[in-house]
């Protein structure tokens, strides 16, 4: 349909510029003032056989011939006009059936081929870039929920975590606390015994030392002897 | 028990001073000897020090008994030492005295004490011993200053302990 449309368009166009490439002025054509004039002039002498008077002084030539000074038809032009333009609008058109239009209708069918095909593309690449965006907006709500999640999970693992530390610290303060009142318990009883065996030690260093200033003979030989008597009483 | 070295070395010293004829001062001069070797670390350390010459071993042995003890203690001495098992002397002299003892139907007796006993004191000990006990023993004195005064005697693995040390560490314990 859209071709038909387009080539009758283009077919008046085409007459149209026939007409005026073909068609010349008046002049041009022996049609000027003064050619009208001689024309009906001469045809009027030949029918006043001759005579130049007579056909001067005739008052329908002399009609006639004023009609020469009117201008031609706007609209209505000459036959020769018409005869010449109608031939080359007939073979311009023939021209343009035969090879114009072919032409033109391929090109037009290959630009509109071209032009299908580029919006067939263009819709396809739309097509495309839709998937690859649906694709795209799937992959980053996937994105988002998948951080969604690891952001939970680490708030949830932190908060633990916090939770678990807190906890062994106050083990560790409450363990740290039992183990210094342990050690300062150690250390009392440490420096209790260290100062009861210090107190020890010097009595007992100085009981030996009287022990063996008072040690003679006599009071061995009485201790060797009391000794004997102990283990001959010890008979069981 | 002594370990088989021990004994053997123990059995040999005594065939030798039963051939003798010489028991009972072999037996005291090994047991003085002994004595000076669990008191005396450095001479303890030196006879059992293999990197020290036997030779020089045996002339410390030599230099120490001579004209103090008789020439079979001095050999029996150096037969012990010159075999590097001076280490073992006073086990082996021991199992020897317990050895020597045993042959009379006696059992030995150690006594430790700040001062020597008498003879009048070491026959009062072994008649109490023996009525305590029911064994007849042969009295070993050893002069032990740390015992400050009174008696320990060690009979086999029985110690029956009278020394002052013992009262002073009774009283160190007390304090505790």
């Amino acid at each position: 349909m859209s071709k038909l449309r387009n080539r009758l368009l283009v077919a008046p166009l085409l007459a149209v510029l026939g007409l005026v490439a073909l068609s010349g002025p008046a002049s041009a054509s022996g049609e000027s003032v003064g050619g009208c004039m001689a024309e009906l002039f001469t045809e009027a002498i030949e029918e006043a056989h001759g005579d130049v008077a007579h056909a001067a002084h005739d008052v329908a030539v002399q009609s006639a011939l004023e009609k020469c000074f009117e201008a031609p038809s706007p609209i209505i032009p000459e036959v020769n006009e018409i005869i010449w333009g109608g031939s080359a609008f007939l073979i311009l058109f023939v021209i343009m059936v035969k090879k114009g239009f072919p032409a033109v209708k391929g090109a037009m069918d290959a630009r509109a081929d071209k032009i299908r095909d580029d919006l067939d593309a263009a819709e396809q690449a739309k097509t495309d870039a839709q998937s690859v965006k649906t694709d795209y907006e799937a992959q980053l709500a996937d994105a988002k929920a998948e951080s969604s999640r690891i952001i939970n999970e680490a708030r949830v693992t932190a908060d633990q975590l916090k939770a678990d530390l807190a906890v062994q610290a106050e083990a560790s303060i409450a363990e740290m606390r039992e183990r210094a009142a342990a050690d300062v318990e150690s250390s009392r009883q440490q420096a209790i015994a260290d100062l009861r065996a210090e107190v020890a030690g010097i009595a007992l260093g100085a009981a030996e030392r009287v022990v063996q200033s008072s040690l003679n003979a006599d009071v061995h030989g009485s201790l060797i002897d009391a000794y004997i008597d102990e283990v001959a009483g010890n008979n069981g | 028990m002594a370990n088989p070295q021990v004994a053997g070395y123990a059995e040999a010293l005594f065939a030798v001073a039963a051939a003798e004829g010489n028991l009972a001062v072999v037996e005291d001069e090994l047991f003085g000897f002994a004595q000076a070797i669990r008191s005396n670390d450095e001479l303890r350390s030196t006879l059992a020090d293999g990197n020290v010459p036997a030779g020089r071993r045996l002339q410390v042995v030599e230099d120490l008994l001579s004209g103090q003890a008789t020439a079979t203690t001095s050999a029996l001495v150096s037969l012990v030492v010159g075999a590097g098992r001076a280490a073992d002397l006073p086990a082996i002299v021991d199992a020897f005295i317990e050895r020597s003892a045993a042959s009379r139907n006696k059992a030995v007796a150690t006594v430790r004490s700040a001062v020597d006993l008498s003879d009048d004191q070491r026959q009062r000990l072994a008649e109490a011993i023996k009525t305590s006990s029911g064994k007849d023993v042969e009295i070993k004195v050893v002069i032990d200053p740390t015992v400050l005064g009174g008696v320990i005697t060690e009979i086999g693995d029985d110690i029956i302990d009278g020394s002052v040390r013992r009262r002073l560490n009774q009283l160190r314990e007390s304090f505790r």
